[in-house]
């Protein structure tokens, strides 16, 4: 399985370097500079720095402009995660390679390992950039708890990855990239917390909210960020995190062999 | 040894019937097919296009699943082992697909050799070695993006020899190959087979090909076996007859009898046509080669002979009449 991690790794790298769509890399970051950009804007010019008094209650701080930066980082980050991973195997079969793959004994895991620690590098770059333009626009890290964020961080990339497996085989089975996986990121940022709580949405809306990933990671994320809070306070949502995670890696990888049998079988 | 076993596929495909309306379709591909591959074998399979050399072909090398029946390699499910015998199979296909194209040569070699596994100092070894039998060890570090039709193919074939497979399944591996490095293939392939110990699997529009390489011949219709037997008793199979055709100056009409006699004798048939260079052409079939006797007897008679053809049927004679067969 090493081996594989490594030889994708190094695959990809050479191919980032050779033809990586750099539009890509700039988009993402827009993504992330755009939210920002919109929340201030709205929160200094329309609601002149007023706030609503539930936001204190359902989002545990005052700190709107911190709250918003985060969760619009955060988002770019796992929509980029998202894509580089689901997109991976339909892309081998658009370029001719998923006969080459499939023929061989390859190790799965190893396969969509070696992806996602090789476009981790260039997501994480994308995120600190999108950190450090919020830092301009009032995100304040003065309290942030350095050790829970990483710990966070990690989850979080590991059930977006478990989320990305199961997004994959939904592409394979449409043969779709475009419509798949914009309509995961609308619901996505609009129902997980991105620029708003969670509870201000309708209740028939809320078990959406429940199914993705995002929520709960950004739960944590902003206040060990924020509030500079111990993640002991929220083994709730770790909890939620990892049932999610298993959840979608156990469909992901069961469907994804699935359809790539049905892909070769229905393709010629 | 590669045993296929009562195998069928069947493709079922979606009709679009109107805007929501749609229905299933049945395909039959490959229909109870059964036969055997030994190691330094070169099985052909042959038939025209859409006969399911291709199905075929996959699900021997476990990219596709077979709808009923069994194939076992070396005693190995394919479908129940499949990992395993991923590891001892490999496929070319003729054409420009499975490989990177943002990658050099060395890099696919290198990336396929490592989904199977192998450790660097023998993937370094084996790179090293396949790209110069195929002749790219010049171009090695060139992006395939960059490389001619034939490059590619070439690369390719490297490809599936990466896990030094024993049982190697060639889809059409010389389509768009220039004569001399189809050549060179065919030379490579016959080694493969009878000093390596491969087990092959060959299929080709090329007649020639299956008729030089292979030790034997399916042929497969709609999915079906209609014949196996080596290449040159398949022939005699379909067409017992040898067609000589002896071009004279002039026959003189004494002549006819004494030729007419000949003939006869072997249970041949004849005819002389004459053409647009005021020659003529002496036409015999039979099923015993005649060269000899007939030169004799025009020589004998002093007649100028000024050309000689003598004309065995070939497979592709065959696989024209077969599809002739079916279609009629
Ligand atoms: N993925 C598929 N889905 C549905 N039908 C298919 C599929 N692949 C092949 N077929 C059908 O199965 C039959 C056999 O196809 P196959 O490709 O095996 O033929 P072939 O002998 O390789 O032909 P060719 O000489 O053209 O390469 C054909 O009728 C073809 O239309
Ligand atoms: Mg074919």
């Amino acid at each position: 399985m090493f081996s594989v991690i490594k030889a994708t790794f190094v695959r990809n790298t050479i191919a980032m370097y050779r033809a990586y769509p750099w539009s890509f890399f700039l988009g993402h970051i827009l993504t992330g500079v755009y939210t920002v950009l919109f929340a201030y804007f709205t929160y200094t010019y329309v609601f002149k720095g007023s706030l609503d008094p539930r936001f204190k209650i359902y989002a545990g701080s005052n700190d709107y402009l911190s709250y918003v930066i985060l969760g619009g980082a955060l988002y770019s980050f796992a929509v980029s995660t998202l894509m580089n991973v689901s997109r991976s195997l339909i892309t081998e079969y658009r370029e001719g390679t998923l006969e080459g793959l499939l023929i061989s004994p390859f190790s799965r895991k190893g396969y969509f390992i070696g992806n996602v620690t090789q476009q981790i590098m260039r997501t994480s770059l994308e995120f600190i950039i999108i950190v450090t333009f919020g830092l301009i626009f009032g995100l304040d890290l003065s309290k942030i708890n350095i050790f829970g964020a990483i710990l966070i961080w990690v989850l979080s990339i590991f059930s977006f990855f478990c989320q990305a497996l199961f997004l994959g085989s939904i592409m394979l089975y449409f043969r779709d990239t475009y419509i798949s996986q914009n309509t995961l990121f609308f619901i996505m940022s609009f129902v997980s917390g991105v620029t708003f709580p969670v509870a201000y949405l309708p209740d028939w809306i809320k078990p959406l909210s429940y199914i993705m990933p995002l929520f709960p990671s950004l739960t944590m994320f902003r206040s060990v960020v924020i509030e500079g809070q111990l993640i002991s306070l929220h083994i709730n949502d770790v909890i939620h995190l990892l049932v999610l995670s298993i959840t979608y890696l156990f469909i992901g990888s069961i469907s994804i062999k699935h359809m790539e049998k049905r892909i070769i079988e229905q393709h010629y | 040894m590669l045993i296929v076993n009562d195998v069928s596929k069947i493709y079922r495909t979606k009709q679009r019937l109107g805007w929501f309306k749609s229905e299933w379709q049945e395909n039959i591909a490959v229909n109870n097919l059964s036969f055997k591959v030994e190691p330094g074998q070169i099985v052909g399979l042959l038939g025209i296009n859409g006969a399911g050399k291709t199905t075929t072909i996959k699900m021997c090398s476990t990219l596709l699943e077979p709808s009923s029946g069994t194939i076992f390699v070396d005693g190995m499910d394919i479908v129940k082992n499949d990992k395993k015998v991923k590891s001892i199979v490999n496929m070319i296909a003729g054409g420009e697909r499975m490989l990177y194209w943002k990658l050099t040569a060395k890099e696919n070699l290198r990336y396929f050799g490592s989904l199977y596994g192998l450790k660097e100092a023998e993937l370094d070894h084996r790179i090293t070695s396949l790209l110069r039998e195929v002749g790219l060890d010049i171009k090695s570090n060139i992006p395939v993006e960059q490389f001619s039709k034939g490059m590619k193919q070439r690369l390719q074939i490297a490809r599936g020899l990466i896990n030094n497979p024993k049982y190697l399944f060639l889809d059409e591996p010389t389509l768009g190959l220039d004569a001399s490095i189809a050549k060179h293939l065919r030379n490579y392939v016959k080694e493969l087979a009878k000093e390596k110990g491969k087990a092959i699997i060959l299929t080709s529009h090329y007649m020639k090909e299956v008729e030089e390489l292979c030790d034997e011949v399916l042929i497969i219709d709609k999915g079906s076996l209609v014949m196996q037997d080596k290449p040159e008793r398949l022939t005699n199979l379909f067409f017992k007859e040898n067609t000589l055709k002896i071009t004279v100056s002039e026959i003189p009409d004494s002549l006819h009898t004494k030729l007419n006699n000949e003939i006869s004798q072997n249970k041949g048939t004849w005819q002389i046509q004459s053409t647009d260079d005021d020659e003529y052409d002496l036409i015999i079939k039979s099923e015993k080669d005649m060269t000899n006797s007939i030169v004799s007897l025009l020589a004998y008679h002093n007649l100028r002979i000024l050309n000689i053809v003598s004309e065995k049927p070939s497979l592709e004679d065959v696989i024209l009449l077969m599809s002739e067969r079916t279609s009629a």
